[in-house]
């Protein structure tokens, strides 16, 4: 079937050279360089998650932002309550076909089947734009000996928030300010 | 996690397969040295990302590709190596072992093999891939690869025939 299997043996019994030791050791430092590599990948954004959550100024901010929104969110419950109440009135008084495009499923005085849905607003947008970066040198975290780049951002946060019903729109915006540590690495 | 223990695992992989990686690589290179800088770049690359030998074509597509970019790196080398890997340039030898003169006369021969067939014949016999897997590390169909390695036996019992 195959004439050439002779020739295919031979081919076989001449053995290509090994290669140099040199070769070995100069694959295993760049193992092991790729695996530091990919260690040091991995412990960054830890680390700088870490400090990002237990910084004072970036802890301010959130509770500042929490805070602003839920009072402004408060305040628009009230108003879309006080709005629901006087469309309320208005359907017992007007034709049922005059109201339903702004509230469809009020079936009658006492039916609110579907009022709640009217109210409910359902986040439709973020943008949190930085304005100003600095930064603020090298620092030593405690009981740490890699040096610490501490960069300060200072953004504006703002969120939306829309209502599908009544087409209705909630925008809240406020400053934040974000302190971020970066590991340095030395050459 | 699973990189330390790839980390490990690689040294009986290249013990296994390097030779015939190496003697792969020579193809586009005059020195051993040149060869080995393409292994190491190509075995390097290659493990970081698959962690394990599974797809030997993918290896050795990636040794070709990173010899290929060696040649383009220096428009002299290019230059010189073009007219090397163009055909039947008895100066690039494979590195071999060999123990007599029949054998240094087989291994003269396949170093006078024109190129495209030296390739297959490197790849099937010292590297022991399928043709499935030499076209998909050459980027050639099964049939080309199986009919280049019909040719490089043919020419090589021609050659080591007596005149």
């Amino acid at each position: 079937m195959n004439d050439f299997s002779e020739l295919e043996n031979d081919l076989r019994a001449l053995r290509p050279a090994r290669p140099s030791p040199v070769l070995f050791e100069r694959i295993e430092e760049a193992m092991a360089e790729n695996y530091k590599a990919s260690a040091a990948a991995d412990a960054g954004p830890k680390i700088k998650w870490f400090w990002r959550f237990t910084e004072t100024p970036y802890r301010f901010g959130i509770g500042l932002a929490a805070a602003a929104a839920a009072v402004i969110l408060l305040i628009a419950r009230i108003n879309t309550d006080q709005t629901r109440n006087e469309n309320t009135e208005i359907a017992q008084v007007s034709p049922s076909s005059q109201t339903r495009p702004v509230l469809p499923s009020f079936s009658g005085r006492n039916g609110v089947n579907g009022s709640m849905s009217s109210n409910k607003f359902v986040p439709s947008g973020a943008t949190q734009v930085v304005y100003n970066t600095r930064d603020e040198g090298l620092q030593f975290a405690d009981g740490s000996k890699q040096p610490l780049r501490r960069l300060r951002y200072q953004t504006q946060q703002t969120w939306q928030w829309r209502n599908p019903s009544t087409g209705a729109s909630l925008r809240v915006s406020y400053p934040s300010e974000e302190v971020v540590l970066i590991p340095v690495s030395g050459q | 996690m699973d990189n330390i223990a790839s980390h490990e695992d690689w040294k009986s992989c290249f013990s296994e397969i390097g030779p015939g990686l190496l003697l792969f690589a020579r193809q586009w290179t005059r020195s051993a040295a040149d060869a080995e800088d393409i292994v190491q770049e190509a075995f390097v690359k290659f493990w970081r990302r698959n962690h394990k030998i599974n797809n030997r074509a993918l290896l050795y597509a990636t040794v070709r590709s990173i010899a290929l970019d060696f040649i383009r790196r220096d428009k002299r080398r290019a230059r010189r190596e073009a007219t090397v890997v163009a055909d039947a340039d008895p100066t690039i030898e494979p590195q071999f072992k060999w123990e007599d003169e029949a054998q240094s006369a087989l291994a003269a021969a396949v170093s006078c093999l024109p190129h495209d067939q030296r390739e297959v014949l490197v790849l099937k016999i010292w590297n022991e891939l399928t043709f499935s897997e030499i076209a998909g590390a050459l980027g050639i169909s099964q049939n080309t690869a199986a009919s280049r390695y019909r040719y490089a036996l043919a020419n090589l019992k021609k050659s080591l025939q007596p005149q």
